[in-house]
């Protein structure tokens, strides 16, 4: 499964390269295809929180960290839909490059952790974990190819950085408490991200007004 | 003291107060928030489920927190959702971003706070159902489906992107009970096939957003799809007629064909057939004609005979000088078809003729009509039988069986022998085959006495009137009396054909009654002379040979004599009606008729001295 997501990635890129030597694949395609990745990238994380939620117990709930306390929480993103609206491609872009630039350390430490995570589920956690992880990457080095068509205002990235630490601390409820914060924070850039790139295909489809 | 009292009527007064009133008033109960729905992306509304009211009028408040601050909202509209609901416009709506939603329920006594909710808008998407929801009937080469049209809520934002909606649908017929769901994807058109004629059917239609809920089933679209039986009806009568008129072939075919058929499924039993003999006639009852086409086809003429005429006194064998002579006679009774035709006349001097009296009884053959027509028939299928010539005709009464063998010379490899035994047997085995009659006795030399007939024998009916018992040609009569003398000779020859074939040279050969049979029909057969009971080599006839019958005496008996030297006479000479002494046979007198003469047959067997074989009357006449 690994190596058919490489293998998926590469084909991806080299599509994408081939798109940015020759332009012969039309953009829309390719944002379709991107945002089939983030489709789907998205499906996976709410699964994986649903199952973390089915053992979770519900009295942590209280000491859940709130959301703005994600790292990627300083990006700033378009909060409802006119604002979404306004943003140029070359900007929403940017943003979702950066958004998955941003998680992939912390989904290297979400993958490790996963290993020996203290739940009754944890064998399709660690699996799902793994697809998560190979699903950014692969998105990330497309869209890294495609941000080439879009002008240098796509190039940026913002950064942001990760400093959870790589060890989620020692005790058990501690670490559930942090992978499921970590979880629910990654659900939602991953649903920005998916919704950008809806916003981004749709615009490029202006001939094909059957993909919006 | 006083303030002891005070205070405890003071109680006894809140504490019985809420007694006094009878219902009970509280502070309301928990109210909880049972859900929030966002229609489109940009607002979205909650509503809650207030607890026990208390028995007094209770106020709800809902106060909702979002995460990025800590100020406490209250819920700007109670009012456009309905009743215990808030709904949240486009500017109190943020999305990516986590409500803290808590309702209060407030009454004359206090209030109560519900559970804490979180939720952020984007996971609690729920759109409107579709709308403009159109069926359509199309006919897809005659063949009619449905088109299913719509539009997404008009709310929903799809132009943008901002929401993706997929499409379901679902289709069922007016009187059934489950519907047939279809996905349709992104598009806002479906296509239904395999309609029943003549029905309407039910279609609705429903939408979810790439990640929220699905919305509610829009409403009912009928639709009637108009009949296309008789559409479907008309191929089924083409059908029809098509196969009616097939079937009309068919018929006809098998009516045209039904005898060849008939043959096929029921072959004919095959029946016996003999050449040039047929049935119709024998149905008819026309022996004659039917024997005389036997005849033709070189069967032994069975014309109406005389069987009286067919019985010769005696037998009179003569001994041609000539073999050639005999063989050419022999042979040309053996190519031609002799027809059966007994002539009284007897222009043989007395060789052997058939009409020779001294062969055959005339009683045997007057009496023995019946057996020798059922003889000659049977004669005709048992080749191996024996022949008893007996002609109507001729003189030669000789038994219709009688005749018939002399496989063992058919067989024999010497063309001349076996010409000449052919001449014989034909001449023997020809019941119809009138021995009187000129030519053709002799018949297919070899028909039916080709193959290996054991013993040659040949029985004459010997009858007082003594036709000529040899056709009356100087041929026919020279080959008769070849025959006879073959045939006597070779009766009995039961030996190898080699054996036969010395006898048959020899002109003379004895003829050893071999048996009598019930038909009292002699069964002769030859005699090698000269062979001694043990080693007697069939092959050489020493110079015994009798073919000259003596006579037939009183008690009809044919004496045969014995023409030449009998020194080699066979000592060995007893009658054996079926001899089958290894290489003698010796002659025996037969007398013939009636079984029950059969044995004095034997008896009087040694009757002939010196190996003669007195063919007494072997056989047959016993009855007439």
């Amino acid at each position: 499964m690994a190596q058919r997501k490489t293998n998926g990635s590469k084909l991806f890129m080299m599509v994408l390269y081939m798109v940015a030597a020759c332009s012969a694949i039309p953009i829309s395609d390719l944002l379709d295809r991107a945002s089939q990745r983030s489709d789907t990238l998205h499906s996976l994380s709410t699964t994986l929180t649903q199952d973390l939620d089915s053992h979770f117990p519900p009295m942590g709930r209280v000491i859940t960290p709130r959301p703005s306390m994600c790292h990627t929480s300083s990006l700033h993103t378009p909060i409802d839909k006119e604002q979404a609206l306004q943003v140029s491609e070359a900007d929403l872009l940017s943003l979702v490059r950066s958004l998955l630039q941003a998680w992939r350390d912390p989904l290297v430490i979400l993958s490790t952790s996963a290993n020996t995570l203290p739940h009754p589920a944890q064998n399709s956690i660690s699996t799902k974990v793994q697809e998560l992880l190979e699903h950014t990457k692969s998105l990330g080095d497309g869209l890294d190819i495609l941000s080439g068509k879009f002008g240098p205002a796509a190039q940026s990235i913002s950064s942001l950085p990760y400093r959870g630490g790589n060890d989620i601390s020692q005790d058990r409820i501690s670490r559930l408490t942090n992978f499921h914060f970590l979880m629910s924070c990654f659900r939602r850039d991953s649903h920005k991200i998916d919704s950008f790139l809806k916003v981004l295909r749709c615009r490029a489809a202006k001939l094909q007004p059957e993909m919006c | 003291m006083k303030k002891v009292v005070e205070v405890f009527l003071l109680f006894l007064l809140l504490v019985f107060t809420p007694h006094a009133k009878g219902t009970g008033n509280s502070p309301p109960g928990k109210p909880t928030l049972n859900r929030c729905r966002s229609p489109e992306k940009e607002t979205f509304t909650c509503w809650w489920e207030p607890g026990s009211d208390g028995g007094l009028p209770t106020t709800f408040a809902l106060y909702y927190r979002k995460e990025t601050s800590e100020t406490v909202y209250e819920c700007p509209d109670y009012h456009t959702a309905g009743k215990n609901s808030c709904f949240f416009n486009k500017n109190d709506t943020s999305i990516w971003v986590n409500y803290n939603i808590t309702v209060v329920a407030t009454n004359a006594l206090g209030s109560t706070f519900s559970d804490p909710v979180d939720i952020d808008v984007v996971y609690i998407v729920k759109p409107n159902p579709p709308e403009r929801v159109t069926v359509i009937v199309l006919e897809d080469k005659s063949w009619p489906f449905l088109r299913v049209s719509w539009e997404p809520p008009h709310k929903a934002d799809t132009r943008s992107g901002w929401i993706t909606l997929v499409y379901q649908i679902r289709v069922k017929l007016e009187q059934e009970k489950d519907w047939e769901t279809h996905h349709a994807g992104q598009q806002k058109m479906f296509n239904v096939f395999s309609l029943r004629s003549g029905g309407t059917y039910l279609v609705q239609v429903r939408c979810k957003p790439d990640h929220g809920f699905w919305s509610e089933w829009s409403s009912t679209s009928y639709v009637k799809v108009p009949d296309y039986f008789h559409r479907e009806k008309s191929v089924w009568i083409l059908i029809m007629v098509f196969s009616a008129f097939i079937f009309l072939i068919l018929t006809w075919l098998l009516h045209m064909n039904s005898h060849s058929l008939k043959h096929c499924i029921l072959p004919p039993v095959p029946g016996p057939k003999i050449k040039g003999f047929d049935n119709q006639l024998l149905k008819n009852g026309k022996s004659e004609e039917l024997f005389s086409a036997l005849v033709v086809s070189d069967f032994p003429p069975t014309t109406s005979y005389n069987y009286e005429d067919l019985l010769v006194e005696y037998l009179e064998v003569n001994v041609p000088e000539e073999q050639e002579l005999m063989l050419e006679e022999n042979k040309d009774l053996h190519d031609g078809c002799l027809k059966s035709e007994c002539s009284t006349s007897d222009s043989d001097s007395g060789r052997g003729s058939c009409d020779s009296h001294t062969l055959l009884m005339d009683k045997c053959g007057e009496a023995k009509e019946e057996e020798r027509q059922t003889d000659q028939e049977r004669m005709g299928t048992e080749a191996e039988d024996m022949v008893s010539p007996d002609m109507s005709s001729g003189r030669v009464k000789t038994w219709p069986s009688v005749f018939s063998p002399l496989p063992q010379y058919s067989s024999n490899t010497l063309d001349e022998q076996s010409s000449l035994e052919m001449a014989k047997q034909h001449y023997l085995s020809d019941s119809q085959f009138l021995p009187s009659s000129t030519s053709s006795y002799l018949t297919q030399p070899g028909h039916g006495t080709k193959e290996a007939l054991g013993p040659s024998y040949w029985e004459f009916c010997l009858s007082n009137k003594q036709p000529h018992l040899l056709h009356p040609q100087t041929q026919a009569r020279q080959q008769l009396q070849a025959h006879s003398d073959v045939d006597i000779s070779s009766i009995g020859r039961k030996q190898a054909p080699a054996g036969l074939q010395s006898p048959l040279l020899r002109p003379t050969e004895y003829v050893e009654v071999q048996r009598v049979n019930e038909e009292d029909m002699v069964h002769l057969q030859p005699v090698v002379s000269g062979c001694g009971q043990n080693n007697c080599s069939p092959q050489m006839p020493q110079g015994e040979d009798y073919s000259k019958v003596k006579g037939v005496d009183s008690d009809n008996v044919l004496l045969l004599q014995r023409n030449m030297m009998e020194e080699d006479r066979c000592p060995c000479e007893h009658q054996e009606t079926n001899g089958v002494k290894e290489n003698c046979y010796t002659s025996s007198t037969v007398t013939t008729t009636q079984k029950p003469t059969a044995m004095p047959v034997q008896d009087e067997m040694v009757l002939g001295m010196n190996g003669y074989v007195d063919t007494a009357t072997m056989c047959i006449l016993p009855t007439y």
